[in-house]
């Protein structure tokens, strides 16, 4: 478990000392003031639009950096060959693997309680109120997220190069986002084979619009909180594909040679 | 553990790159092995096959056929790891982390708690030649800072065989001096030593025996003092008329030396021959010298001989 939490440190200190995640940060906070700026209209309409934008945002500032932090994690490695005198300290492929893991989340969060932090601050200041319970089951969902786009990228990085992993990453996310809410209007339009396809679609993809919970946090009068049997039957469904993806990673990458 | 005791053992090991019509054999089933507290050099051009070898050793690279053993277990394993030191031939450490984080990294992940590394992490940068420089970012290490660095992380945990490849790359001449302290000093401790390097003063001096690889296959496997007992030369510098050169003394086909000429022979009883015919014929003579050819003439030679026939 040490080993583990080391590589997530190194991840985690990586994150916190480099410049870019403070580049998405600060272009999503900036985002986020212009949005809270906007309460002079005084319409609670309006503003729960632009809350749940703001939710949205943030939701795709830290989906992005999830994708970009895990997709080079491995390619970094190799390209300056500091896999090298890692991997000669008694090391697991494994645990090398789970302490990246861990760290690209943790990194991850820390972009996404930057976020939280200005959500919460500029909600207040404007007069609304934060629906505590649909709030913290919308970070819960996000971190499901987080762990399925995490495992991803890692799979996506070992396969093929940094760019095309980055891209396809980005693809994958919107894709799961988009399309697979069309797919609910495109069935009935298509024929017997189309039905088929589009239901093997629906379940290599996943579907990470069920994480999106940030209309229903905004809308929190309207949307009750999930239950828990719900909450838990996402979570199993999120590691499932998580669970899914980080195998295939460790398939991979313990065969791999350095 | 005895003196005796196998530390690294490389069985018919092959290394092959590509697939199919591809395929580069980089080693070409190899075997040797490195006992406990021997100190050996791997010497070879770019290209032989010592990183790849080495690479086989500490569990990076999968051979096509054989096998490596580390303390007896399969080469790779975390048991053997746990026992190993290694320095890679060439790496950059994080830019983002300071010198001593990145100790602490490497000794964590060797099992070393918090005290044990906020005891070793000074002594050890301040025998490196870097002391004060724990709280500096790697990014701004020079080159041979960074292999420094590379060698505390190798010998943090005080483990019972180093591996390193490529020794001394990267670093200049005061760097080279005192890493040669440290791996004497090592070595003194009874540590085995085993490296690759182009640097063949270097292993001259540290090591006990060479193994030296060409083109995938090992030519020489030998003890350093056995490949130097042959390599005895003796040169004479001499200035005499071409007219009265002695029989003795042309037989070794003598080079032009500035004004004079400059012969060298192998045989001691032909050079004091040599010596005596020449102050008989009046000759200047300028030096007269033992000369030892270095590891360094004796592998090229070596290496050229193989090529020769090769190419026959």
């Amino acid at each position: 478990m040490r080993s583990i939490w080391l590589i997530s440190r190194t991840v985690l200190l990586e994150a916190i000392r480099r410049k870019e995640i403070y580049a998405i940060t600060l272009v999503s906070l900036l985002l986020l003031t212009v949005i809270f700026s906007i309460d002079f209209f005084q319409i609670e309409g309006l503003m729960k639009f632009y809350r749940e934008v703001a939710l949205k945002i943030m939701s795709m500032a830290t989906a992005l950096t999830v994708i970009v932090l895990s997709s080079r994690q491995l390619p970094r490695e190799f390209e300056n060959k500091t896999i090298y005198p890692l991997m000669a300290k008694p090391l697991r492929r494994t645990s090398f693997l789970s302490g990246k893991l861990l760290g690209v989340i943790l990194a991850a969060l820390f972009c996404f309680s930057l976020f939280m932090f200005v959500y919460i601050i500029g909600t207040l200041y404007v007069g609304g109120g934060i629906p505590w319970s649909h709030f913290l089951q919308y970070i819960y969902l996000q971190l499901l997220q987080m762990m399925i786009l995490t495992t991803l990228g890692f799979l996506l990085s070992l396969v093929m190069n940094l760019d095309a992993a980055i891209t396809l990453g980005i693809i994958f996310y919107i894709t799961a986002n988009i399309l697979i809410t069309s797919f609910t209007y495109l069935y009935d339009f298509v024929g017997i084979f189309g039905k088929t396809m589009l239901t093997v679609l629906t379940f290599i993809i996943p579907q990470l619009a069920l994480f999106d919970f940030s209309g229903k946090t905004v809308h929190s009068e309207v949307w009750p909180p999930l239950d828990l049997n719900t909450l838990a039957i996402l979570t199993a469904y999120a590691f499932v594909f998580s669970g899914f993806y980080y195998l295939l990673c460790i398939v991979i990458f313990r065969r791999r040679a350095i | 553990m005895n003196q005796s005791e196998t530390v690294i053992e490389v069985r018919n090991l092959v290394v092959e790159y590509g697939r199919g019509a591809n395929t580069n054999q980089a080693v070409r089933n190899i075997s040797f092995q490195i006992k406990k507290g021997e100190s050996v050099g791997f010497i070879g051009a770019n290209g032989a096959g010592k990183t790849s070898t080495i690479k086989v050793i500490m569990g990076f690279l999968f051979p096509a056929k054989g096998e490596a053993l580390v303390f007896g277990d399969k080469a790779g394993s975390v048991q053997s790891r746990k026992r190993i030191g290694y320095l890679p031939e060439v790496a950059l450490y994080y830019p983002f982390m300071k010198a001593r984080e990145l100790l602490e990294l490497y000794g964590g992940l060797h099992g070393l708690n918090s005290r044990a590394l906020k005891e070793k992490i000074p002594p050890l940068l301040d025998q490196l030649g870097l002391k004060d420089k724990g709280e500096v970012l790697l990014k701004n290490f020079s080159k041979g800072m960074q292999q420094r660095l590379g060698i505390a992380q190798a010998i943090i945990a005080d483990p019972e065989a180093l591996v390193f490849d490529e020794l001394s790359s990267g670093l200049d001449p005061l760097g080279r001096y005192e890493l040669r302290h440290v791996l004497l000093d090592l070595k003194q401790k009874g540590r085995t030593i085993f490296f690759s390097s182009h640097e063949l003063t270097e292993v001259e001096s540290l090591c006990d025996r060479v193994i030296m690889i060409h083109e995938g296959r090992i030519v020489t496997e030998s003890p350093v003092a056995d490949l130097m007992k042959p390599l005895n030369l003796f040169e004479i510098i001499f200035s005499l008329d071409s007219a009265s050169m002695p029989p003795v003394v042309t037989k070794f086909n003598p080079t032009p030396e500035g004004d004079g000429y400059r012969v060298l022979i192998d045989d001691i009883a032909a050079y004091s021959e040599a010596l005596s015919a020449l102050a008989s014929a009046g000759a200047v003579i300028r030096s007269a010298s033992s000369k030892s050819r270095t590891l360094e003439e004796y592998f090229i030679e070596l290496v050229g001989e193989k090529g020769e026939k090769q190419a026959v």
